[in-house]
């Protein structure tokens, strides 16, 4: 008997404008159109490989799409994985921020509701005594309706008093030419602001596959000046004010860092493979492969803060290297080098090795303007030339005094959690109260599982992490697994999910489960044309809808069990030192 | 981390103050020359009502009602307290009428398992971290069923057709008992390996009169042993964290009956008990 065949699947069998939400396909004709549009005309098209030609990118990973007066194009919130273009016609940026910003009721996000205080009394016996039940009508698309409109033959959410939202909040207007939602795009975080429509406009949509091979094989780098460029510009400024360093420093001086600032961009950008390699790895290498920013020895140019990503900071032990750090976002490395440079007289060389780990974008801020810095502080009294800055706790480097504990949690990449559940097995009397509180929060469906790997006496049990870079959220083609907005945990929609397992086959830490669905009475809910189980990803969600927050943590009787934001150095500092 | 030490610190100095406050009080009324034992047989059912209550904190874990670490912490402490006030409620002496002798043991062995409760709660999780992998207790039935068919894989690879069953001969005469399920559940409470030590020695012994292959399959049955008695070792602790409840809190109940009974009697025949 002859073994089933296929094609296999490449990467552009079904191009990006004949997904769900295009209008019409990309043509020859489009692409050439496009390619006398700037930025595309400035770019070197001699530096792409045949196989992957601009036109071949354009076409397959671009789509030109069109909008209507009020159309949201993207929301504050949402997770970024495309950029546009502005083709014809005018699209408004809300530039409001906080609580002064338009409210997510008219964005057509619905608040998660916190149960009252009845709701989660009455959980004691109103819990399923079945797995995984949920309402047949949410499962079926009957929802409460909201602003939504069928617009070139895709449902979007539209602002119905285009005016009113005009003359109430502050907005910019863009007009054509103008790029939008590059920087959450290739920075993987959701988008600051709400852009939508003015009038009738087209827009040219291209995800992130797409940009990156662009800024990988244009040799010009037209797209990649522009990218940096429009980030020097919108938010470079209020990204070194988040660091004491730059908080007191002169418009002037600002201007001047603002103007010098680099950015480099190191490791792999490709989804979660490296580290689901790392983890798989019985060696844990970790030296492999990660890209070295400053090597220890090396006199540094400036000082460098974290953009994205995370940094290790490792010291030369005998014949090896051993971790001693690592940086998250708005971390900053070679601050106290340069500043026992400026003691002394003499540049002095780091101490350690910063490498990237994974992918990492960060900026690189010049040493002479570094110095400027301090120079200015110390003449206004801080005595920042003798005395560090106070650093706040989150632009501390984070350290543990056992760092083979560190470097264990680096290598299994731990290190990306916000919300990283951890179990002292010294205290732990197995007792299960944490899972049973889990499952009573959850209908009786507990969320995460007691056990996984052991790190000196701490357990990391199968639980989300809530990653600080949420690999699982890239692929979710509904949106369905989304950052909540008010405190930033992510969560999944039960009535968006579409059990397509893209997100649980891309969590690096298999802490999504896909499960089978069921109604009230505990039959398998059916797609009603293959018959086949519906199934649905589930997760810990820090018990989102509960008053008292998670549910395993307050119920553990030892206080064996806690969660820990692994960029927080003082939290992480104190928990590992137990 | 050092906050919760400090708010731990206060929690134990005022508890600390108030039962000092408590057995004062009692000690100033009993100087009056009434009779105190009514005020501490309340207070006394208050306290074990409220220790009774951490079980239902327990199952209301979704309700704004304090951390389980605070209700255990207290649950401690009014323990001990109640331990006093027992001891002032029956004037140090063994009751003599059969309710009260009845109320005085089931406290006595509350109280006792409570203790040993908190002991074991302390010990055993050290214990546990020192040997074998961490596992589930309710999947240790699944581990237990793949040593058992990886070493009855060894020992069918190594069946022969003569009567020459050496593999085979040990493990019916030495093993099969002992992978067919938990064992030596004492000797692991008591931490012994003396069991372990004979198994290996009788594994070692045989060594010298088999074949290259079957000796090669004797030295993967003896991995398998480890893992088995790391596997009974897990077992054998976890179910002593898991049934000394089985005994606190049935115990608990039936003193909180007996106790409820005894306060009903005494406010019955208090008009002629003086």
């Amino acid at each position: 008997m002859s073994e089933p065949s296929v094609t296999r699947p490449r990467r552009w069998d079904k191009p990006f404008s004949l997904e769900a939400g295009s209008e019409n396909e990309m043509t020859d004709t489009d692409v050439e159109e496009l390619l006398q549009l700037t930025p595309f005309c400035q770019i070197d098209s001699s530096g792409f490989k045949r196989s992957l030609s601009l036109q071949e990118i354009l076409k397959n990973d671009a789509r030109i799409v069109g909008f209507d007066d009020g159309d949201i194009i993207v929301r504050r919130g949402d997770w970024g994985s495309s950029a546009f273009l502005i083709l014809s016609g005018n699209v408004r940026v809300e530039l409001e921020r906080g609580e002064s910003s338009l409210p997510d009721e008219i964005l057509g996000r619905r608040h998660r509701r916190m149960k009252t205080l009845w709701e989660s009394f009455s959980q004691l016996w109103r819990n399923h005594r079945e797995a995984e039940v949920r309402e047949v009508a949410e499962v079926s698309g009957a929802r409460p309706a909201m602003n939504t409109r069928l617009t070139r033959g895709r449902t979007r959410i539209y602002l119905q008093e285009v005016s009113a939202v005009l003359d109430k909040y502050r907005t910019a207007r863009l007009e054509p030419g103008h790029w939008f939602g590059e920087l959450a795009a290739l920075g993987r975080t959701s988008r600051v602001a709400t852009v939508f429509s003015e009038g009738v406009s087209q827009l040219l949509e291209i995800r992130w596959q797409g940009i990156r091979d662009i800024l990988r094989y244009d040799t010009h780098g037209g797209l990649k000046s522009y990218i940096e460029d429009a980030f020097r510009e919108r938010a470079l400024a209020s990204f070194l004010r988040t660091d004491p360093l730059f908080q007191e420093c002169s418009t002037e001086l600002m201007q001047r860092i603002v103007e010098q600032a680099e950015f480099y961009t190191f490791g792999n950008y490709d989804s979660s493979r490296p580290f689901k390699e790392l983890n798989s790895n019985p060696l844990r290498i970790t030296e492999t492969g990660e890209p070295v920013i400053i090597r220890e020895g090396e006199t540094p140019r400036g000082i460098v803060m974290i953009r994205s990503g995370l940094a290790r900071i490792s010291q030369r032990y005998y014949q090896g290297r051993r971790t001693v750090g690592y940086l998250s976002p708005g971390q900053v490395f070679g601050l106290e080098v340069i500043q026992s440079g400026m003691k002394a007289s003499v540049s002095q060389p780091c101490q350690t090795q910063l490498s990237a780990i994974g992918h990492l974008n960060v900026v690189v801020i010049p040493k002479e303007l570094v110095e400027e810095i301090l120079e200015q502080q110390n003449t206004t009294g801080n005595n920042a030339v003798t005395e560090p800055p106070r650093l706040s706790p989150t632009c501390q480097t984070v350290k543990i005094d056992d760092e083979a504990l560190l470097g264990q949690l680096i290598d299994r990449n731990y290190v990306q959690g916000t919300s990283l559940m951890v179990i002292d097995l010294d205290r732990c009397t197995r007792c299960d109260d944490c899972v049973r509180a889990c499952a009573t929060a959850h209908d009786n469906n507990p969320r995460f599982i007691r056990h996984g790997p052991v790190l000196n006496h701490f357990m990391v049990p199968s639980s989300c992490l809530h990653c600080v870079d949420p690999v699982c959220m890239i692929e979710c083609p509904t949106g369905a697994i989304y950052r909540d907005l008010g405190q930033g945990d992510i969560v999944i929609n039960d009535q968006t999910c579409i059990g397509c397992a893209q997100c649980a086959s891309n969590c690096p830490f298999d802490a999504i489960r896909m499960v089978d669905i069921r109604d009230s009475r505990g039959n398998l809910i059916v797609d009603s044309k293959t018959h086949a189980p519906l199934t649905q990803a589930t997760k810990c969600d820090l018990c989102i809808d509960q008053r008292t927050g998670p549910a395993c943590e307050r119920a553990c009787p030892h206080d064996a069990l806690f969660r820990v934001d692994m960029q927080d150095a003082v939290q992480v500092e104190e928990v590992f030192a137990r | 981390m050092i906050q919760q030490l400090i708010q731990y610190r206060i929690r134990v100095i005022s508890f600390l103050v108030l039962v000092t406050l408590t057995l004062s009080v009692f000690w100033l009324y009993s100087l009056t020359l009434s009779k105190t034992a009514f005020a501490s047989g309340i207070l006394l059912l208050c306290c074990i009502l409220f220790l009774a209550a951490y079980q239902w904190r327990k199952k209301l874990s979704f309700l704004s009602l304090g951390t389980a670490t605070v209700w255990l912490q207290f649950h401690i402490f009014v323990g001990l307290m109640s331990s006093l006030l027992f001891l002032m409620h029956i004037g140090f002496r063994v009751p003599d009428g059969m309710l009260e002798f009845a109320l005085f043991l089931t406290y006595c062995f509350v109280f006792l398992s409570g203790v040993l409760g908190w002991l074991l709660s302390r010990i055993i999780p050290y214990r546990l971290l020192s040997r074998g992998e961490q596992v589930i207790y309710e999947r240790i039935p699944i581990y237990y069923r793949k040593v058992r068919e990886a070493v009855e894989q060894l020992v069918s690879e190594n069946l022969k057709t003569d009567e020459e069953n050496a593999v085979a001969d040990f493990y019916q005469k030495n093993l099969r008992e002992f992978f067919s399920g938990p064992r030596n559940q004492l000797r692991h409470i008591l931490h012994s390996r003396r069991h372990r030590h004979q198994l290996t020695q009788q594994v070692s012994q045989i060594l010298p009169y088999l074949e290259e292959r079957e000796q090669e399959a004797m030295k993967q049955i003896a991995v398998q042993i480890q893992l088995k008695d790391d596997l009974d070792y897990q077992r054998s602790l976890q179910s002593v964290l898991k049934t000394w409840l089985f005994v606190h809190v049935p115990l608990t109940w039936t003193l909180i009956l007996f106790a409820l009974f005894h306060t009903i009697t005494v406010c019955a025949f208090a008009s002629t008990s003086g």
